[in-house]
Parts: C-alpha cells; sequence; structure tokens
C-alpha cells in the first residue's frame, strides 16, 4: 500500500490490521508504516548527516535498508511472526547500506533471534525482542560510541522493559517507546560534541525515531503522508511547477541561497516563512540552502530580512510572477521535458514538424528534439548538434519525412558516433517506432526492432492543395482538401470530412483497432472533435484518441494501427 | 623510524611518525560499527604482539608524494554486510585522519581476516 492508502484507513481498520497479540502480517503492516513514514521523512533525516563524513544520506540508507527488509516479506501470508521476524532480519542483511542500515539490519536480526518460532508477540516478547535487538546492535562493533543510533535503541529496549511491568496494552508501549525515543534522540549531542559543535542530533537515531513513530501513527490513525518537515535535494527542487501554483495577491517568487548558521533550525525556519508566503520549498545540496516562496508585493524583502539573521546568503533571485505569469500564456512553447540519457544507452532524436508532436516525442522518451519537417527542413549542422553532446554514442534518428531522411544519412557518415537511421516518412511511424524503444539494451536488435515497429501503421494526411495539378492519376484543383495515404495521394475533395472517410477506406480501416489524429495549427478544435464523432459513428468498435499536433500546414495526420 | 614531514615554518619542521597516523586509523576502525577487532598482518607480528602491544597492530602506513596509503586488516562481526562496513571504515579513516593530521590519504585497503561469530541465527 502507499502512504496515502495506508493514511486512508479508518482507526477501526487500522486495529484490524494490526490485531494483539501480534501475529506476521501484523508486524508487517507495522514494518511498512515505520517504512513509509521515514520515507516521509527521509530528507530531514538526511539534512542531519555530519558524522564521520557529511554526505548526507543516512535517511536514506535506512529507507533502502528498510524498503530491502519489506521486499523480503512483501508477498509472504506467513502468519507465524518469529518466521516472519527472520524473513525481515534476512532482508535487512542483505539490503544494509551504510552504517545505520548494517545497525539497523543488526537490529532486525537480534530482534527475529528473540521472536525465534513464537507464534504471535505480546508485550512481554516485544520488550524482550528489543532487548535483544540492543545487546546484538552492541555486539557488532568493539567500542561503541554513545549518541548515536544505538543510544537510542537502547533507551527504547530500557523504556519497554520499565514499561511492560505497568501495562500490557500495546498502543500504550509504543507510545512510551515513541517518547523514550524522541527523549533519546533529543540528548545525543550532549553525549556526541561533534554533534553539537554542528548543532543537529544524531541522523541515524533520528532515522530509527521515525520508524517507531511510523507504527505508532498508524495504530493511532495518524496520516504518514506528510512530512512534519521537509528538505528536498536540490535536483528535486520543482521550482518550474511551482508557478502552476500561484495564489492569489503572491506576486512575488523570492528564491535564495544561503548557508544557514550551525544554529540554523529548519523547523522553525519554515514555521516563519509559513507567516510570510506560500508555496515554500527549500532544498539542501553540498551545505548550501535553497529556499523558494511565494509572496505578496509589500513583503518581498521580508525572506531575505529574515534568512540574513540565519546564515549567509550567496544569492538572491527575485521574479515578478504577474509578468512572468502572462509571458507564460502568451508563449506557446513551453519548454519540453525530453529524457536524460545516461552513459553508454540509446538515445533517439526526432525530427518534430509541431510543438504538440514534440510533446508526445518527449513523453515517449526522446533524448532530442529538431524542430521541422514538412515545409522547413533542419539543417545536417542542427541535426548534428542535436546529439554531439549527449553522454553516449549510440544514436538512432527518426526523421519522421522522407525529405529528411537523405540528410539524417549525411549525418551518420560525419560523425565518428555510430548513427542509425530509421526512415520513417511520417510523424506516426515515428511514434510507433519509439514503443520499440529500450535505452539500455542492445543497439542494432534496438534498430531493427524498430525499423520493424515502423511498418505497422498506416499513415492518412490531409492537407490543402497548393497548386493545381495531376498526380498518381489524381485531378486536383488549388484550394482542394487532398488525402494523402502512406504518402501516396489518393483524393482530392471539397471538405475535410469527404477526405477522412475516403482516406480510412483507403486505408482498410475495417482490419484495424485504434485511429489517432493529430490536429494541426490550421483547424479549430471543435471542427475535429465534429469530425471525430463523425468517424466513430462509421467505425464503432474503433478506439478514436485525438492529440493536439500543432504542425503547419497539415491539417491532420492521423494513424491506423 | 620513518616520519613524514608535513609542515615546515620559519621556526622549523612539523615531523609526524607513521605510528601516530597508525593510531589514528587503529581507533577510528575500531569505532566503526561492525569492526569486531584487528588482525595481524603476519605470522611475526602476531608473535609480538604476545608481548607487546603495538600500536601498530593490524595497521600499516606508507607515504609517497601523492598522499598516504593505509592498509588495514579486520575481523568483523557474522551476519553483517561486509560491504557496507568496509565502506564505513575506508570513510571514517580518511576522514578522520585527513582531519586530524592534515595529510591527503591516496588510499585506504581494507584487508577482512576474519569473521567473528557470536551468534547463530
Amino acid at each position: 500500500m502507499s502512504a496515502v492508502e495506508l493514511s486512508k484507513l479508518s482507526t477501526a481498520e487500522r486495529h484490524e490490521l494490526v490485531p494483539v497479540p501480534i501475529n506476521g502480517q501484523g508486524l508487517k503492516t507495522l514494518l511498512e508504516a515505520g517504512m513509509i513514514w521515514l520515507k516521509t521523512n527521509q530528507q530531514t533525516v538526511n539534512s542531519l548527516n555530519v558524522f564521520p563524513v557529511p554526505d548526507g544520506d543516512t535517511g536514506t540508507n535506512m529507507v533502502l535498508t528498510m524498503q530491502a527488509a519489506f521486499d523480503e516479506v512483501a508477498t509472504s501470508g506467513a502468519s507465524n511472526v518469529g518466521q516472519f521476524a527472520h524473513s525481515i532480519a534476512r532482508g535487512a542483511l542483505m539490503g544494509a547500506r551504510g552504517n545505520s542500515g548494517v545497525i539497523l539490519s543488526q537490529i532486525w536480526r537480534g530482534f527475529a533471534r528473540a521472536l525465534d518460532d513464537h507464534p504471535t508477540m505480546d508485550v512481554k516478547l516485544l520488550a524482550d525482542a528489543l532487548e535483544e535487538a540492543k545487546a546484538t546492535a552492541y555486539k557488532g562493533v568493539v567500542r561503541p560510541v554513545e549518541g548515536t543510533i544505538l543510544t537510542v535503541i537502547k533507551d527504547i529496549a530500557a523504556q519497554a522493559t520499565v514499561s511492560v511491568q505497568r501495562t500490557s496494552s500495546f498502543t500504550e508501549i509504543l507510545w512510551d517507546i515513541v517518547e523514550a525515543a524522541n527523549a533519546s534522540v533529543e540528548r545525543t549531542p550532549d553525549l556526541l560534541p561533534i554533534l553539537k559543535q554542528a548543532g543537529v542530533v544524531d541522523s541515524g537515531g533520528k532515522g530509527l525515531l521515525f520508524i517507531f513513530e511510523g507504527m505508532w501513527r498508524f495504530i493511532n490513525g495518524d496520516s504518514l503522508d506528510k512530512a512534519v518537515t521537509e528538505v528536498l535535494p536540490l535536483s528535486d527542487m520543482d521550482l518550474e511547477n511551482a508557478m502552476e501554483t500561484v495564489e492569489e495577491g503572491q506576486d512575488y517568487e523570492v528564491v535564495i541561497d544561503f548557508t544557514p548558521k550551525s544554529t540554523f533550525n529548519l523547523e522553525e525556519y519554515y514555521d516563519e516563512l509559513s507567516k510570510i508566503g506560500t508555496s515554500i520549498q527549500v532544498g539542501e545540496g553540498e551545505g548550501i540552502y535553497r529556499m523558494h516562496i511565494h509572496v505578496p508585493l509589500d513583503s518581498r524583502y521580508l525572506p531575505i530580512d529574515h534568512t540574513m539573521n540565519l546564515g549567509t546568503i550567496q544569492k538572491v533571485m527575485m521574479e515578478n510572477l504577474v509578468a512572468q505569469m502572462d509571458e507564460r500564456k502568451n508563449n506557446k512553447n513551453p519548454k519540453l521535458k525530453l529524457t536524460p540519457v545516461k552513459p553508454d544507452e540509446i538515445a533517439v532524436v526526432a525530427v518534430s514538424p509541431g510543438s504538440g508532436l514534440s510533446r508526445i516525442f518527449a513523453s515517449l522518451g526522446v533524448a532530442a528534439i529538431v524542430e521541422g519537417g514538412q515545409t522547413m527542413n533542419p539543417s545536417i549542422k542542427e541535426l548534428l548538434a542535436s546529439f554531439e553532446n549527449l553522454p553516449t554514442d549510440k544514436i538512432i534518428i527518426l526523421p519522421n519525412n522522407k525529405n529528411i531522411i537523405m540528410a539524417a544519412k549525411e549525418v551518420a557518415s560525419m560523425t565518428v558516433k555510430n548513427v542509425a537511421v530509421i526512415p520513417t516518412i511520417s510523424v506516426p511511424q515515428g511514434f510507433s517506432a519509439m514503443f520499440r524503444l529500450i535505452p539500455d539494451s542492445d543497439f542494432d536488435e534496438t534498430v531493427e526492432a524498430m525499423n520493424e515497429a515502423m511498418g505497422e501503421v498506416e499513415i492518412g494526411e490531409i492537407t490543402t492543395a497548393t497548386r493545381t495539378v495531376e498526380i498518381d492519376g489524381v485531378q486536383v484543383e488549388e484550394g482542394q482538401v487532398i488525402a494523402l495515404h502512406n504518402g501516396k495521394l489518393i483524393t482530392s475533395t471539397q471538405t475535410i470530412e469527404e477526405a477522412c472517410e475516403a482516406l480510412l477506406i483507403a486505408a482498410n480501416t475495417g482490419d484495424y483497432e485504434r485511429i489517432t489524429l493529430f490536429y494541426g495549427e490550421d483547424i479549430q478544435l471543435s471542427h475535429v472533435n465534429d469530425l471525430a464523432d463523425k468517424i466513430r459513428s462509421i467505425y464503432p468498435s474503433h478506439e478514436i484518441e485525438v492529440h493536439e499536433g500543432g504542425q503547419p500546414h497539415y491539417q491532420l495526420i492521423i494513424s491506423i494501427e | 623510524m620513518a616520519e613524514i614531514e608535513n609542515k615546515h615554518n620559519e621556526l622549523g619542521s612539523i615531523l609526524i611518525q607513521k605510528d601516530a597516523i597508525a593510531s589514528i586509523a587503529r581507533q577510528s576502525t575500531l569505532q566503526s560499527y561492525g569492526v569486531v577487532g584487528l588482525a595481524p598482518k603476519n605470522l611475526i607480528e602476531n608473535i609480538r604482539q604476545l608481548f607487546n602491544k603495538d600500536a601498530k597492530y593490524g595497521v600499516e602506513v606508507e607515504f609517497d608524494h601523492d598522499g598516504l596509503v593505509i592498509d588495514i586488516f579486520i575481523v568483523v562481526e557474522y551476519g553483517t554486510r561486509i560491504k557496507s562496513i568496509t565502506n564505513s571504515v575506508v570513510n571514517s579513516v580518511k576522514y578522520n585522519v585527513e582531519k586530524t593530521v592534515g595529510l591527503p590519504v591516496r588510499r585506504i585497503n581494507v584487508h577482512v581476516r576474519g569473521l567473528r561469530i557470536s551468534n547463530m541465527d
């Protein structure tokens, strides 16, 4: 289940999933809740990492270790809690990442050993298992360093042992554990001077706290999908899309890069920011923080003043959102999200005649797009430049137009990279070929598969004749609508509807299953929708899709497959 | 005893013995999770250790112009993920030696000489 799904369950449903005494399936649910809560707060844990190497990945390592443990039991239906715990321990051991991950795996190992072969776990056994977990964790090192995750599991075990004398309620004991863990985490700077110097608590200990807290939150009916505070890695900050969520009155976007002082407290910082503005994001990378916020005109300098008190500001970027939004509305070509190419994987370059078609190519995973086709053929230089900087030498070009195939082949002979040209003469052929792309597979096999796929689609094109002429035995008057099937002129008519009908008949549409219409910039969407309805009435059992293609001159590009 | 010259100033030079660096490496290795002990490099060291506690036990330090090369011989707890443990030994020894001595560490070789089995599951 996902964080959201787990969070939606009612308290009664949750208690049903975790019956007391705990059996294997109950432990699985608790494990999942702990893992999800840790994952939700992963970046908070990452931001605490200072010792011994400031690489900021404790949270990630612990999540991966927990994930490995969970994967081991995800499909298991076993109800014996002891055997279940042994599986968890095995998964954690195999997947242990980093120092804290190894310690976590030892905790699970000890926990499993104490559960032995017991069918269920009561509170007494839980306390014993935590004691054994602590003992096993401490055995793994000659000189245990206090003020770490080891101290936290020690305090948790001690609290559990005390609590079982007082109560036999599982929920109460879990709460005692969370409180003890929290207090223990807060004490870590007193035990480990380097934490105090850096002004943080121990990251591994905090991660362990999140695991137990997640279990308790689940039992208690709290949500698991919303982090208390969130710090993203810089690369994950989504400032492009933050624009989409501009609220009324939030006129300015302020982005500040800064290095915080050692006394920096992220939660307080968030609290302060949320009083000033909205759309707050804080990212961190190599010690530098980046803050993003939307604020009203009057308070546009407040985030700067506030941040200045907490650290050294490196850079401030401020933009007028209202002006930017207007510009965006006028801009028909928003930036495309192309697929980044990993070194040595196959990269595809597609020639695309329209912005809508480019977006579809982008969503299918092309690495680069060259604008052109139909009337404006891209130059060899443009084609060459599109892939020269990609970190791979396995390149596939989709020309998507018969006039570009020659140029593409020319490009292949001009570069040291290994370039294959799939001779696609139309955009739908290009789409069809893209479905066969597996970037990390064998180059020659992929080229072959894409060549094959290209022929599996029938292509129709609808455009307006620019002069009077007779081609392929068809008489065409200037201004008439003409239909091309697989590049061959088949009819000239007065309306687009007639041309489409003739085309679909010529393409033996009855033998296929799906008709896709890509409409160009010269035709109204309402017109296209009427047309689609008409086609639907003729071919009621076909799937019919309409996409914006944005290509010039051609009202419609149609693929039939 | 080999000494590594670290810094000059107008009053003289600072010389650091390899033993000193070995002690630092040794300490941070023993604090690394999963390491339950150091192991002798060879038979002679094994015998010598019986009579005389040696700071270099289980650790070997070499120096060339590019930096320090440290070899560490360890015993690991059975049932832990050895790859993760050796990685963290490398990281913490590098961090502590570079921080305290100020010399670049070029290579750290971790030799797992054995496993200690304290519990069978």
